[in-house]
């Protein structure tokens, strides 16, 4: 029983221990922030950023993500985890955190907005949703800046950042993004308006698939034709909806010889090249889920046709722009299903 | 002591869960070709049969559009993807598995679904819930070895 407890006690070990930031950063942050915060799908944390970003708004950053802004929020790290990375951040820079009031800055929303539009809305858009598709550093596909401007009307942000902070960054800009500094263009008075103002910001409604197909895993509808009928009908539907069709593949095909492979199974490849071009934009990881397919079994005398529901799919990436997408691949696909099942 | 203890074990178990997370995810510093292959040989390691890979660069490139390293692997084993379909035809879009290979600046990320969010879709079966938990194990393990790749 005495080494019952050791043992147990072993196994506690990581757990009694000074969490180590170094692995927790690079196990939860370091996909989307890069290994040393250059940036990546997530925005970079250089040590001239971070030098404007408090130790409490970054660990409320990781509490709170940012919903539908691709960063997820990280509940189940405890409080010493959560401390740990933002130690481990900080030492990148060397230098202390800057501290800021808590204090709400009282400037007037009605003043705020025209400044607002003048000054911000080219870059953070009209709701502060963030201009042009994606997040974080622009990579290997053309976007609309090197560095996408963060969505100011995110819960996440709203809750982590304190209205000082905030102040702060309208001040300084952020040279290594090209946000322009305020200082020179704006009083004081002026930035106290635009920081009440950025306050009444409203993330956007979240749009959800239809309602007949919510809680499915995929869309299946029963043919009426024959198997090879229902193939054909599903290509013709799909090239009527503008999409390229790439040659079938058995759904087992690479996984079993070509005499044993089930030929009543067929995926059915379909890819729109601009669209896809600009999803990857909005979301380099939807490779996870493509590529478009809708398949046709033959199974226990039914002919069904099946595709993944994408609605559904999309809202794994925590992304507001990829789901309204998935949205509209919902009414397309459906749309193709229904056409050849007709 | 027994009482701290199992509230330990328990913990430890509980932990290192993202209860929520719906994606799987890494880095690698070592360059996406290099990765890609790495990750072919990996899988049939795991048991696993590589059933064919997607150049999604090359697609794009087609159609003028310039895109990085992109690539997606797929893979299983067949007699799980036999026994599945027969009982869930519905699983198909899911199957076989895959894993996304895209370059990021010299480095490369991987991404893949956590098949373990599926498993709301089938409350009743419980033979499907442990294998979606099983597949993530594997899946997990796998790009950790990947994230482990230095710099070539
Ligand atoms: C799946 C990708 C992803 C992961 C994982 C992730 N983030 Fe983020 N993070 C983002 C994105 C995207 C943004 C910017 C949101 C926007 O553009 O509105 C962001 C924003 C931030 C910000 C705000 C930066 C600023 O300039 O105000 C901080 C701080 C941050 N993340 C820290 C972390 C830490 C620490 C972790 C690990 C515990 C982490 N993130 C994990 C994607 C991610
Ligand atoms: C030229 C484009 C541009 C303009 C104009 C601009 N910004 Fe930004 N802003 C950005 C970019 C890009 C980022 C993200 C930078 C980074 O983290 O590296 C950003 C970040 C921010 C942040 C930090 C948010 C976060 O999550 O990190 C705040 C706050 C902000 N901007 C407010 C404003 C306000 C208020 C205005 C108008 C007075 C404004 N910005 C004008 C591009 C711009």
């Amino acid at each position: 029983m005495k080494h019952f407890n050791w043992l147990l006690l072993l196994f506690c070990m990581p757990l009694l221990a000074a969490p180590d930031g170094k692995a927790l950063y690079e196990n939860n942050c370091s996909s989307c922030h890069h290994s040393q915060g250059k940036g990546g799908i997530g925005l970079p944390l250089t040590p001239e950023i971070l030098s404007q970003l408090s130790d409490a708004y970054i660990a409320k950053t990781i509490r709170h993500g940012r919903p539908g802004r691709i960063m997820p929020s990280f509940e189940q790290l405890s409080l010493a985890q959560v401390n740990a990375i933002v130690r481990y951040v900080r030492s990148w820079t060397g230098k202390p955190a800057p501290v800021f009031q808590a204090a709400k800055i009282k400037g007037d929303a009605a003043k705020g907005k025209p400044l607002y539009e003048k000054h911000c809305v080219r870059c953070h858009g009209k709701d502060g949703s963030g201009e042009g598709p994606g997040t974080g550093v622009t990579m290997s596909r053309e976007r609309t800046f090197m560095v996408m401007p963060a969505a100011l009307n995110n819960s996440g942000f709203q809750k982590s950042a304190s209205d000082a902070m905030i102040r702060d960054i309208v001040a300084s800009g952020r040279k290594s993004s090209d946000m322009p500094s305020f200082k020179s263009k704006l009083s004081d008075e002026d930035i106290a308006h635009v920081v009440t103002y950025l306050r009444t910001l409203k993330p956007p409604v979240i749009k959800q698939g239809m309602e007949e197909w919510r809680g499915k895993p995929a869309y299946i509808m029963e043919s009426p034709y024959d198997f090879e009928t229902t193939v054909e009908n599903v290509k013709q539907a799909l090239t009527g909806a503008n999409f390229r069709i790439f040659p079938q593949r058995y759904l087992e095909q690479g996984l079993v010889d070509e005499f044993s492979v089930n030929t009543r199974q067929v995926s059915i490849r379909f890819c729109n090249f601009k669209e896809l071009y600009h999803l990857l934009n909005i979301d380099p990881r939807l490779g996870t889920v493509l590529p478009c397919r809708i398949n046709v079994m033959a199974q226990n005398g039914k002919v069904l046709v099946i595709s993944a529901n994408v609605a559904h799919l999309a809202t794994l990436f925590n992304n507001q722009e990829l789901s309204e997408v998935g949205v509209l691949m919902e009414e397309i696909i459906l749309t193709v299903m229904e056409e050849a099942t007709l | 002591m027994r009482l701290f203890a199992s509230l330990c074990l328990m913990l430890s178990l509980v932990l290192p869960v993202g209860a929520d997370q719906t994606l799987v995810m890494v880095r690698s510093e070592a360059p996406a070709q290099y990765v890609m292959d790495v990750l072919k040989e990996t899988l049939p390691e795991y048991g696993y049969t590589v059933a064919h890979t997607q150049r999604c660069d090359g697609g794009m490139a087609e159609f003028h559009y310039k895109s990085d390293f992109y690539r997606v692997v797929f893979f299983g084993k067949l007699e799980e993807v036999r026994t599945i379909l027969a009982r869930h035809p519905e699983m198909s879009p899911y199957l076989p598995l895959k894993i996304t290979v895209v370059a990021e600046n010299g480095e490369t990320i991987l991404a893949s679904m956590d098949p373990r969010s599926l498993g709301g879709f089938f409350p009743e079966d419980a033979e499907l819930q442990l294998q979606f938990l099983r597949w993530y194990n594997d899946i997990e393990a796998i790009l950790d070895e990947m994230r482990r790749l230095k710099k070539k």
